[in-house]
């Protein structure tokens, strides 16, 4: 007749036998998903990041109901919500801290993948993806912020669509198409309610499901590094597998619980977070002809911000000589698979030299911090490339491999916080130096990580019953 | 259903079904949880209804009735509806009586589509406070269109020699105290909207009149 | 002698370059116990309505809100609204903005969040207009005839001045500043300068500059009342206006402490089932 035979009864089984991939669908990805069975406090972050993603599109749904993106009403539509809509407060707050503990988690996540190369073989394709998620987050938040129009809302918009202006040649003309005016204006606003709205939602989904996908065809990875499919039973089931649901349903279950603690102590008790999710200056109506005195982005993007800030004319000499080290490293040390590679990175050396340093060629310093921004977000998705350790996993490298990480984590907390406050010298400075480990981590990281003596890595993973 | 639940087994796993324990935490949790979820709920679902700014939107309207002559209606608006405020003549309050037979609710027992306060209602005939002056929302009770009036006796073909207010949509009629006639597509008496005298010149429109009155 | 004389001159025609750093003066704390106190929140309501709702609006805040903190709609009628708008009115004022601009330079600011959006990471809001409103002091440069040492010429006159009373005030300043030497010849050095300016209750000011060897740069206040009882009851009255500004720009913070006690609650519950559910069947994986 057409149907599917299916083990399952009733209502269940009416669907099965018409709709197989439903159930199908079900085992692949949650029944009969052998995961390692010794994930740790990092393997939370994933489901964590997910559930968020839930809670933002249905708070920003209802958040839309209200809200009016319009220059003139824009401001007080968002008080509206806060003051006058039945529960509005509440489905505002769970928005805003909902942005930050979004990135609180997909930070979390993408340390678990540094920490036991999660990014390595054959897993490149999931964290490519999870990259493009990484970014399409931030652009999604950057247009969200807009949407309250406050002071630092307007100003912060400006300053980074300015920066387009900086690009040679159709710098300027792209930032007029992006803004829709001459300045950030009702035009900006409404384009930029869309892009939130639907279209980055849209593109979030998708690579969301891509990613998952990218994941489950590979399986997933552990906190010992060890490929669980090279040891299966008679079945082909991983001998350190344990089926996705119920184990670790039940166990994402137990650690939302906490998540959502915190998730809740924040909302109802700090939901400002002393100026940290909701700044003050955001409290004042955008005034297109007052820059506030202290003009910062939200504190997911400050590590990046301050790569931008410490790129002085100064530091284009280190830009320079940064370049002409590498040019040599790659040249001499570089096991690239094919010489293509090889002298294309060479290239790139040199004419970051020669756009650095070379006078008449020499690109001014609001040019390069565009681009060692640009980098410094991009230079994530080139890990799977950039590692070259014979181990996966932190726990089989050498020791000091802990502390070169260790100190890029403080590198990088210092960039976020000094991203916060206003310039100094000292700051500067500090924040070049951070800078420098910053990138000095990343492309020097095919000599590092494969340097030291590296610890046996076990047939079976490691765990403790609880 | 219980095949998804079971684990699907595996080397280290003995294939346990669901244990009494097992099903005693599970509910718990979906219990608990459930309440978690209805807890967030509410404010999600709240947050539909009318807000503070609709609410003061839709607030008492007043209106000077001393400024009406009698024969008179002044059409205001409240809560987004139009409400008719119409200075009965004495010839219109006489018209009240007397032709019952030909309503189709002449006591107002059919009061729950389209509710009026009882305090109106304590004259069938009259359907208001005062019968010199008579309140209602002018929204036909079969689909919403506004009817048109008021018309004199012989003033309009689908009343005849009634005085009262026809609709043009479907062809409803209604008498001087926006009561039905027969046998037309509309069933309820028009509504009256709560309203009360604020003073013998002044009436509220959304304010309950008080049981002293 | 010559050399002070010398200073004051250099230091009045550098002074306006160097301009006001964004150095904060001390500010002082607010009591925060007033925030929910009810009899201080309608205390604070009452002066907002007969001093600051003239010029600065409240267009977020309805009427009936003011229910929240025990006014029924007869009282807030009846004692706070001057004019025809209904209790379901938002706190808009008749003054144009346009106009304000010419008067005051600057248009009066709407004062439904101005507690929130004087958060920073170095001060709160409450503090901050609670120093500001007892900041003022008689100046007779400036354009209304005030002057303020929260926020130096502030376009705002001091509207509270009735209830503040007279008093005199010494403002001291330290920063470093170029010195020309005494003859005029010669590189400029830099020196720090303190620079203590002292207003009488006219607002005449006397002010000496000394150079120091070490120090901090800094801004330092002080005041003295005429009347110190009145002071200090006028410091209450501002406390109270405080607590009610604070409570306007968030009017639903009590609602939500006291949810989230509920929802913290809860979620502990939970985890605690989570706990267990997880244990029932991690217990069979070694």
């Amino acid at each position: 007749m057409g149907l599917h035979a299916t083990q399952y009864k009733g209502l269940l089984g009416w669907i099965d036998a018409r709709m197989p991939s439903l159930m199908t669908a079900f085992r692949t990805h949650m029944s009969e998903y052998y995961a390692p069975k010794n994930f740790n406090f990092w393997y939370f972050f994933g489901s964590f990041a997910l559930m968020v993603l839930v809670i933002q599109l249905v708070s920003g749904i209802l958040l839309a109901m209200h809200y009016k993106p319009d220059a003139n009403l824009a401001f007080w539509s968002v008080e509206f919500i806060m003051r006058e809509v039945h529960g509005g407060w509440f489905i505002r707050y769970m928005h805003s801290t909902g942005a930050s503990f979004f990135f609180i988690a997909v930070y979390m996540h993408m340390f678990r993948g540094m920490l036991y190369g999660s990014y390595k073989k054959p897993r490149e394709l999931v964290w490519l993806m999870g990259w493009l998620i990484f970014a399409a987050l931030m652009a999604e938040s950057f247009f969200g912020y807009l949407l309250p129009w406050g002071q630092m809302s307007f100003w912060g918009a400006q300053v980074i669509i300015n920066l387009f202006d900086s690009i040679p040649l159709i710098g300027k003309w792209l930032s007029t198409w992006i803004r829709g005016d001459f300045v950030v204006g009702d035009a900006t606003l409404n384009r930029f309610f869309s892009f939130h709205v639907v279209l980055v939602p849209l593109v979030l989904l998708g690579l969301v499901v891509g990613h998952i996908f990218a994941l489950h065809d590979v399986g997933s990875n552990n906190p010992d590094g060890v490929e669980i499919k090279d040891r299966t039973d008679a079945k082909g089931r991983p001998l350190d597998g344990i089926p996705f649901h119920p184990y670790y349903t039940v166990h994402d279950l137990y650690g939302l619980g906490f998540f959502f603690t915190a998730y809740c102590a924040v909302l109802f008790f700090a939901p400002e977070m002393f100026g940290v999710f909701l700044e003050g200056n955001n409290f004042i109506p955008a005034d297109p002809f007052q820059t506030p005195t202290h003009i910062a982005p939200l504190w997911y993007f400050t590590p990046y911000y301050s790569v931008l800030r410490a790129t002085t004319s100064d530091f284009r000499l280190w830009i320079a000589l940064a370049a002409v080290v590498l040019g040599v490293a790659v040249f001499t040390f570089m096991r690239a698979r094919t010489r293509g590679v090889r002298y294309t990175v060479l290239a790139v050396m040199i004419l970051a030299f020669v756009f650095a340093i070379v006078p008449k060629l020499q690109q001014d310093q609001r040019l390069w911090g565009v681009i060692l921004m640009g980098l410094s977000v991009m230079v994530f998705a080139l890990l799977p490339w950039l590692d070259q350790s014979p181990v996966r996993s932190i726990r089989y490298r050498p020791g000091w491999h802990k502390i070169v990480i260790g100190i890029f984590v403080v590198a990088f907390f210092v960039l976020g916080y000094l991203g916060m406050s206003p310039t100094t010298p000292t700051r500067t400075l500090v924040a070049q130096l951070c800078t420098a480990w910053y990138f000095a981590f990343f492309l020097l990281m095919p000599w590092w990580s494969r340097t030291g003596t590296f610890k046996p890595v076990p047939d079976r993973v490691t765990f403790a019953a609880h | 259903m219980t095949a998804s639940l079971q684990t699907a087994g595996g080397p280290d796993v003995p294939d346990a079904p669901l244990t009494p324990e097992r099903r005693n935490a599970i509910i718990t949790a979906c219990v608990v949880g459930g309440a978690g979820c209805i807890g967030v709920a509410v404010p999600m679902v709240a947050s539909f209804a009318p807000s503070e700014r609709e609410k003061a939107a839709g607030g008492p309207v007043e209106v000077d009735v001393s400024s009406i002559a009698a024969g008179e209606m002044r059409i205001v608006e409240w809560q987004g509806k139009p409400v008719w405020v119409l200075h009965r003549s004495p010839a219109m309050i006489a018209s009240l009586k007397n032709h019952d037979a030909l309503l189709g609710d002449p006591d107002s027992k059919r009061n729950s589509n389209y509710p009026s306060p009882d305090y109106a209602l304590k004259d069938p005939s009259t359907r208001s406070i005062k019968p010199e002056f008579f309140v209602a929302i002018g929204i036909c009770t079969h689909l919403g269109c506004s009817p048109s009036g008021p018309f004199a006796p012989n003033e309009n073909a689908q009343l005849g020699d009634q005085p009262g207010f026809f609709c043009p949509c479907h062809g409803s009629t209604f008498d001087m105290a926006g009561r039905v006639f027969k046998d037309k597509p509309a069933a309820d008496n028009l509504q009256v909207p709560s309203y009360r005298f604020k003073s013998d010149s002044m009436i509220v429109i959304g304010e309950d009149q008080k049981k002293s009155a | 002698m010559k050399r002070t004389l010398f200073l004051v001159a250099a230091a009045a025609a550098m002074g306006t370059s160097l301009g006001l750093h964004a150095q904060e003066p001390r500010l002082d704390e607010w009591p925060r116990e007033r925030a929910t106190d009810l009899v201080a929140l309608q205390n604070g309501a009452r002066t907002f309505v007969n001093y600051c709702l003239s010029c600065h609006s409240a267009n977020l805040m309805r009427w009936n809100r003011l229910n929240d903190i025990g006014l029924d709609d007869q009282q807030i009628k009846a004692k706070l609204i001057f004019g025809n708008q209904r209790v379901t009115d938002t706190m808009t004022v008749a003054m144009n903005p346009h106009d304000a601009k010419t008067w005051f330079g600057k248009a009066p600011p709407d004062l439904s969040v101005i507690v929130r959006a004087r958060n920073t990471l170095e001060h709160v809001g409450t503090d901050y207009i609670y120093t500001l409103l007892r900041g003022f002091y008689r100046d007779r440069s400036t354009l209304t005839g005030w002057n303020n040492v929260v926020y130096p010429n502030i376009s705002m006159p001091n509207i509270l001045w009735e209830r503040q009373g007279p008093r005199e005030a010494t403002l001291t300043r330290i920063e470093e500043k170029d010195i020309a030497p005494a003859d005029g010849k010669g590189p400029t050095h830099r020196r720090l300068v303190q620079t203590v300016s002292q207003y009488d209750s006219n607002g005449v000011a006397a002010v000496t500059q000394t150079e120091l060897d070490h120090g901090e740069p800094g801004i330092a206040y002080g005041f003295k009342p005429v009347d110190p009882a009145a002071a200090k009851a006028f410091d209450s009255q501002v406390a109270d206006l405080v607590a009610f500004l604070n409570w306007m720009s968030e009017p639903e913070a009590q609602t939500r402490r006291r949810i989230g006690v509920w929802a913290i609650a809860f979620l502990v519950v939970f985890v605690g089932v989570g706990r267990w559910l997880n244990r029932v069947y991690w217990r069979d994986i070694h």
